[in-house]
């Protein structure tokens, strides 16, 4: 097991390395710079750097602590190396587009903002997800079943970004309850937290039932029923737990999905998570923040895998893990 | 006598025995080919060119002279539809074309060669199996401009991999059958071999992968379009309409609710149709 972790870890780190620089050689190839924008800016009429003058004060290292680190006589491999140091020392400079706070602090702020959101989004999806498709299997064919399957199917076509206004439609205006935007108090993590949970109910719900299903057809279940169990002791002690392992599967990329899959929605609630600053630092060109997110984005999803793997592991005595992923 | 029944009972025809008792997938079938036709036809089908504005009209309701309404600018949201339903059809059929193209590829030869070229391609598939494809298709979007072309690579980039673990598990499951080796006996070259006979023996999955992959893609298209990373405006997109139709859901709720809807209703009959052939591809032994 842990030569398994080990190997692993290993190649998480090779994976990232061709990651940071696939991201790298991407980036210094979209056309248009952040200079650039702020010369247009500044011709619209605000300051360069579309800062006030007390905070132009405040930063005024910044601009050689940028130009050291990606100016343009700096070589492309050292600009380079300069960014793979900066994300293992975590010190990756400050940010274009919020030059008063450095890559790390925004991405310290905003990661657990989006990780809680996901998470607790992920949590009401199993409680909810998990009882309707179990229902459904163990009512096969009934109405129940088919209301189940069809809630399945609508709710994975509709996308989280047009589920937040309807959410938003239903509490804020039709019952005028809960706050739109604004961030601070537990009750502005309602709204978003729920318009995000629908795609992940409907999904859950659809694996458990066929996960269950394909477990009720199987020959220990018939030996239980045979063996005169009843039904809360055949399905939930013997069905139920080997059809949850599955799930477990698709639980860790739901997670990293939910983490920055969901841009629009924090944009519409103003949530100040990964998604939001990734979208404004592609708008606004800040280089050095879309590619620390990118890679720490990559990390986020590699070790749930991993987790997942784990988990899996200990739940499915069956899996021999070898070295090998797959 | 019995055995007459079965005659000229072929692999498909057995797949489309079972496909046409589900109902829904029928449903979702003829759907899927209604808005093909509409996608295609939208030109010709649109009342007014997408573009057009009609000032003395901004946010009309729905009404007899415009079906669904106006938008800000006084554009036709019905002709604004058709073109975005063309759109996606485009990007959905035409990144799944690039997904199928390199996951045929890498997947067959990984499959049927094994060994250490099994080993190298499956690693490549690993490493982009764990990128954060929804950021690195934001930033080659940035990186090639936004046109269809640039938007399929974006997509294919990151989507590929997925297809390549399931032509490589279909591989290897066929590789070792008899006729496999029957016909590297009689002579067979190793291409021949992989499309004249294990290629088509894979196809019932992967068939079921390309239906059920084209309404992602169709998804991460509105998703990119949503934050203007989708196909150049004036050009409309779902994503681009729904953007805009969301702050004006309390006043002009239609312009929210007409592309959301026609999203909603193409996802979920692609949707369908992949269900039924799911269904019917693995229940067909």
């Amino acid at each position: 097991m842990a030569s398994y972790i080990i190997k692993r870890i290993g190649w998480i780190i090779f994976n990232l390395l061709i990651l940071s620089l696939i991201t790298f050689i991407l980036i210094k190839n979209v056309p248009g710079s952040f200079l650039e924008l702020q010369i247009l800016i500044g011709q619209a009429g605000t300051t360069a750097t579309g800062l006030t003058i007390a905070e132009a004060e405040k930063v005024k290292g910044v601009e050689t602590e940028m130009m050291k680190r990606w100016g343009e006589t700096v070589p492309l491999w050292k600009q380079y190396l300069t960014f793979i140091k900066g994300l293992v020392t975590l010190d990756m400079g400050p940010s274009f587009r919020w030059p008063t706070q450095t890559i790390e602090e925004i991405i310290a702020k905003t990661f657990p903002v989006s990780f809680t959101i996901a998470i607790l989004a992920v949590t009401i999806a199993v409680f909810i997800g998990i009882p309707l498709g179990v229902l459904a299997a163990l009512k096969q064919n009934s109405w129940i079943d088919y209301l189940v399957s069809a809630l399945v199917m609508i709710v994975s076509a509709i996308p989280n970004y047009v589920m937040a206004v309807f959410v938003i439609f239903l509490f804020s205006f039709w019952i005028p309850i809960l706050p739109t935007y604004g961030w601070g108090q537990p009750k502005n993590y309602i709204l978003p937290v729920l318009a995000m949970s629908f795609g992940p109910i409907g999904s859950i719900a659809g694996y458990m039932r066929t996960s269950l299903l394909d477990t009720l057809k199987q020959d220990y279940i018939r030996t239980a029923w045979a063996k005169g169990g009843t039904e809360r002791h055949v399905i939930f002690g013997h069905a139920m737990k080997n059809s949850l392992i599955p799930l477990v599967t698709i639980l860790g990329p739901m997670i990293s999905q939910l983490i920055l899959g969901t841009v629009f929605v924090e944009s519409m609630f103003g949530v100040p998570g990964m998604g939001q600053y990734f979208s404004q630092a592609a708008g606004s060109r800040d280089y050095p923040l879309m590619m620390a997110q990118t890679v720490i984005f990559g990390l986020i999803l590699m070790i749930m895998n991993l987790i997942v793997d784990i988990i899996y592991f200990f739940l499915d005595p069956r899996i021999r893990l070898s070295g090998k992923e797959s | 006598m019995k055995n007459k029944n079965r005659v000229g009972r072929s692999y498909w025809s057995n797949i489309w025995r079972k496909f046409k008792r589900n109902k829904l997938a029928i449903l979702g079938l003829i759907f899927v080919f209604v808005l093909v036709f509409l996608g295609i036809f939208a030109p010709w089908l649109a009342p007014y060119p997408y573009d057009e504005v009609h000032y003395e009209a901004v946010w009309t309701p729905p009404c007899k002279e415009f079906l669904a309404g106006t938008d800000q600018l006084g554009r036709a949201i019905f002709s604004r539809l058709l073109y975005s339903l063309r759109n996606a059809i485009i990007v959905g059929f035409g990144a799944q074309a690039f997904i199928v193209f390199i996951g045929l590829a890498v997947g067959l030869i990984a499959g049927f060669y094994g060994g250490r070229t099994d080993n190298i391609l499956m690693r490549i598939v690993d490493i982009v199996y764990s990128f954060p494809s929804y950021l690195l298709n934001i930033i080659l979007v940035l990186v090639l401009g936004r046109g269809y072309f640039s938007i399929f690579v974006a997509i294919a980039a990151t989507g590929w991999a997925g297809m390549a673990r399931l032509v490589r598990g279909q591989t290897l499951s066929v590789k070792s059958r008899e006729f496999v080796e029957a016909a590297r006996a009689s002579g067979a070259s190793n291409g021949r071999i992989m499309f004249r006979y294990i290629l088509p023996n894979t196809i019932g999955p992967i068939i079921y992968a390309i239906f059920s992959g084209i309404p992602g893609v169709m998804l991460v298209e509105s998703g990119l379009s949503l934050i203007g990373l989708g196909v150049r405006p004036p050009m409309p997109s779902w994503g681009l309409m729904i953007s805009e139709g969301t702050g004006q859901f309390l006043y002009n709720p239609y312009m929210l609710l007409a592309p959301a809807g026609m999203l909603v209703l193409t996802i979920l009959s692609f949707n369908f149709v992949a269900f039924g052939l799911r269904d019917a591809i693995s229940a067909r032994e």
